[in-house]
């Protein structure tokens, strides 16, 4: 067995349109945030921004919460292949990804490292997620969606997607619309269609984070002056930088999306009754409450916005951890020469 | 349109207890003209080598027109225009996905079938592999639907590998999802199979060809020399080409079988089986290859030696086990003998591979009219991954695939969408297999 002490925290896919919300960013440094406290994994990353910088970003803020601040890498799930859009459907480059990525060290290598320079560098995203899903315990994956819908509605395609994600997915946590009753919110518009098709057949329970929840919840500039000063260089310091003139507050319901699926029990938000999300065909999205229905928004909890927003920043700004494997051989001390080493129990038998 | 005088496709060389499918032929031409010239049939087979790469040297760093290749893939190089070299395939079933250790067992029971085997000893479960998918298809057209070749033995029961059973380290084709298709590893047997119909003989006029054995091709004189009575000075040439290298093949088998007397018996070779790997995987390869040209089946798969396995190859002066030296933990003594073993395997490939394009057929080539897949179901024996398979494929598929080239595809693309793609040249439109997510484009000519 791999996980031989029971399962492994819980494995998060994360699906944004990297380069268009900074919240994007402020988002996985959560998650490997909470990957650091054992709370969750992150399995997989995608990006349904059809430019290779989008991917190349992704892969940079991956390898540097895998060691790149300690210089220990080596983390295997972090070095996994970054999913990309390649439909051409929102495809241009934005500052908070090239900026950071054209930075410089003194002697002219780039300060985020890596691997991706091609679209054949990143992955399929269909295959890439329905095996992320595949390597997941039952009811033990959580997918966080922060961009549009277009990359996970191509798995739903797939043969018995339907039933192989009602087996692995506890929830789906939408970045997406607004019930405030705004206009169409850009996650929406930027794939109406896509939405429309996830909101009406996706088979697990959805918990959306609205516009209106980024409006309340924003992450302080100040933390980004003060709070990453363990790093001479780091990757959300330099595309909060780049989003925005300083000083500004980010909007953060990505943030708040993936704090209320990895940390249900601390009621961060309230939950609106079960309903059914409609998107309409102008992007803006209506709710209809139903006793069968399977989705729920999150409702912004005054009482708890202190909370919420000192959990956020300790989290975001927390200074990566270098993890060993969760699980390793046991080394064999008395193999000293790799020829008469132990062949590992792995070793077929004629 | 077909005149009376038109040889069939399907005329076969009789005697008694033998019977020789022919090659194509200029006088079949008539009777099947559709398919003339460059329409001959399209043949797909799978070479499988275990225990993955030392894939620092199989490896190629850019994509496009093949230029210089790797160090195992340096026999190759005289048929560069002919193949192409993949990156970026994966087999996620062959991943543990919460099944823990096994990665040989798992590694060839999804090669080709694109699914999970079921961790077991006992119950087998696996799925139905693409070339037994095209051979239910196609297989009736030919003498045989498929053909499966190995050339190592080993148990089809208990458990090979962590819990995985035998039947998956030690098949690649799989009929049903609980019956593998174990190979015909006896180049004598599979010879018999090819080119001798024994059903008729009662036991003792077995025993009595054998005392007295002479050449198949001495019971078939008679109808030999009736048929170039009627055949032009080319087809008189080609006939004799062929029916030579029958004769060759026999001649391999009987040096073979001579040599194996002289083996220590402690060796435990079965009979007919050379000692030598490169004889063996030549004679297997002979057979394959007049198979192919006599249409005698369009389907093939050739497990060279089993998943997992642990063969010494003092050959090359490597007495260490294949599997163990794999785990080398960057040892780089181990693993220059993991890339001898690699490349050793490659050149063994290449020498058929320069037979198949030597034959022609009509305006092209048997190669031509093949498209053969060599690769092995873990990328690095030391790191038991499974994406970035090292894969090749040799043959134009009838004209149809632009060879010549890397095509990097990318990162998680199923090789089970490679096998779509063969299929469906193989005229056999599955709208899935295994896990693919959908065929590879832009392989073909266009």
């Amino acid at each position: 067995m791999q996980f031989p002490q029971g399962k492994p925290p819980v494995g998060i896919i994360f699906d944004s349109a990297m380069g268009s919300r900074i919240d994007d960013v402020l988002a996985m440094a959560l998650m490997y945030g909470l990957d650091g406290k054992n709370e969750a994994r992150v399995v997989s990353v995608s990006s349904s921004r059809s430019n290779v910088s989008s991917a190349a970003m992704c892969e940079a803020i991956g390898r540097f919460y895998a060691g790149a601040a300690s210089g220990d890498f080596g983390f295997v799930g972090r070095l996994l292949p970054v999913g990309l859009a390649a439909d051409g459907r929102i495809g241009d480059e934005t500052p908070m990804v090239t900026v950071p990525l054209a930075k410089k060290t003194e002697d002219g290598k780039p300060v985020y490292n890596h691997g991706i320079h091609s679209l054949m560098d990143t992955a399929e995203t269909p295959a890439l997620l329905r095996n992320a899903f595949t390597s997941q315990y039952d009811q033990n994956c959580i997918v966080v969606l922060a961009g549009p819908a277009t990359n996970l509605v191509r798995v739903l395609g797939l043969p018995d997607a339907k039933d192989w994600i009602t087996r692995k997915v506890r929830m789906l946590v939408v970045v997406a619309g607004d019930f405030a009753g705004g206009p169409a919110e850009f996650n929406v518009k930027a794939d109406i269609a896509s939405m429309q098709k996830l909101f009406a057949e996706w088979p697990t329970q959805i918990v959306v984070a609205g516009a209106e929840l980024g409006a309340w919840l924003k992450y302080p500039a100040s933390s980004i002056e003060t709070d990453f000063a363990y790093a001479k260089d780091h990757p959300v310091v330099d595309a909060y930088r780049a989003f925005r003139a300083m000083p500004y507050d980010a909007a953060a319901p990505g943030v708040a999306a993936v704090l209320a699926a990895i940390r249900p029990k601390e009621n961060y938000f309230k939950m609106s009754p079960s309903g059914v999300v409609k998107v309409l065909a102008d992007g803006r999205t209506e709710f209809a409450p139903s006793a069968t229905g399977k989705h729920q928004y999150l409702v912004t909890d005054p009482e708890q916005k202190e909370k919420v927003l000192k959990v956020m920043v300790e989290v975001v700004s927390a200074k990566p951890v270098p993890k060993a494997p969760r699980f390793r051989r046991p080394v064999d001390k008395k193999a000293v020469d790799p020829a008469k080493a132990v062949v590992p129990d792995t070793a077929p038998k004629p | 349109m077909i005149t009376p005088k038109a040889l069939p496709r399907r005329t076969f060389l009789r005697g008694l207890g033998a019977a020789i499918a022919l090659p194509v032929l200029d006088a079949m031409a008539p009777a099947f003209a559709s398919q003339l010239p460059g329409k001959a049939p399209v043949r797909m087979g799978f070479v499988y080598v275990p225990n993955g790469m030392d894939i620092r040297n199989w490896t190629l760093d850019y994509e496009g027109k093949l230029q210089g290749l790797s160090r195992i893939m340096a026999p190759l190089e005289p048929f560069k225009e002919d193949m192409i070299v993949f990156g970026n395939l994966t087999h996620n079933n062959g991943r543990a996905l919460l099944d823990g250790a096994g990665d040989h067992g798992r590694c060839c029971g999804s090669y080709l079938t694109g699914v999970q085997p079921k961790k077991t000893a006992v119950d087998i479960h696996c799925g139905i592999s693409c070339d037994q998918i095209v051979a239910n298809q196609i297989g009736n057209q030919t003498r045989f639907p498929s053909l499966e070749l190995g050339m190592e033995d080993g148990r089809q029961a208990g458990d090979c590998d962590s819990g995985y059973s035998c039947a998956y380290t030690n098949n690649l084709a799989w009929r049903s999802e609980t019956q593998a298709l174990p190979p015909i590893l006896d180049p004598r047997a599979l010879f018999e199979r090819l080119f001798g119909v024994d059903a008729g003989l009662t036991p003792e006029q077995k025993s009595r060809r054998n005392k007295f054995r002479r050449s198949i091709l001495d019971f078939v004189t008679d109808d030999t020399k009736k048929l170039e009575g009627n055949l032009g000075p080319t087809d008189k040439r080609k006939l004799d080409e062929y029916l030579s290298s029958i004769r060759e093949i026999e001649r391999q088998l009987e040096r073979a079988e001579k040599d194996n007397a002289q083996i220590d018996p402690h060796m435990a070779k079965p009979y007919g089986i050379p000692a030598d790997f490169a004889e063996h995987f030549k004679l297997m390869t002979d057979m394959l290859t007049v198979a192919m040209q006599a249409d005698l089946s369009r389907v093939f798969t050739f497990l060279v030696t089993r998943e997992g396995t642990s063969r010494s190859y003092r050959e090359l002066g490597i007495p260490d086990g294949h599997h163990p030296l794999t785990h080398h933990r960057n040892e780089p003594a181990l693993m220059e003998k993991v890339s001898q073993i690699n490349t050793y395997h490659v050149k063994q490939f290449a020498g058929w591979v320069e037979k198949l394009k030597s034959i022609k057929e009509g305006n092209s080539s048997l190669l031509d009219n093949s498209m053969i897949v060599y690769g092995a179901g873990l990328t690095d024996g030391n790191r038991h991954n499974h994406e970035d398979l090292p894969t090749v494929m040799v043959g134009k598929g009838g004209n149809y695939f632009k060879t010549g080239r890397r095509v990097v595809v990318r990162r998680e693309t199923p090789m089970s969408n490679l096998f779509l793609s063969m299929m469906d040249r193989m005229g056999v439109h599955a709208e899935h297999f295994g896990d693919s997510t959908g065929p590879v484009n832009g392989l073909n000519l266009g």
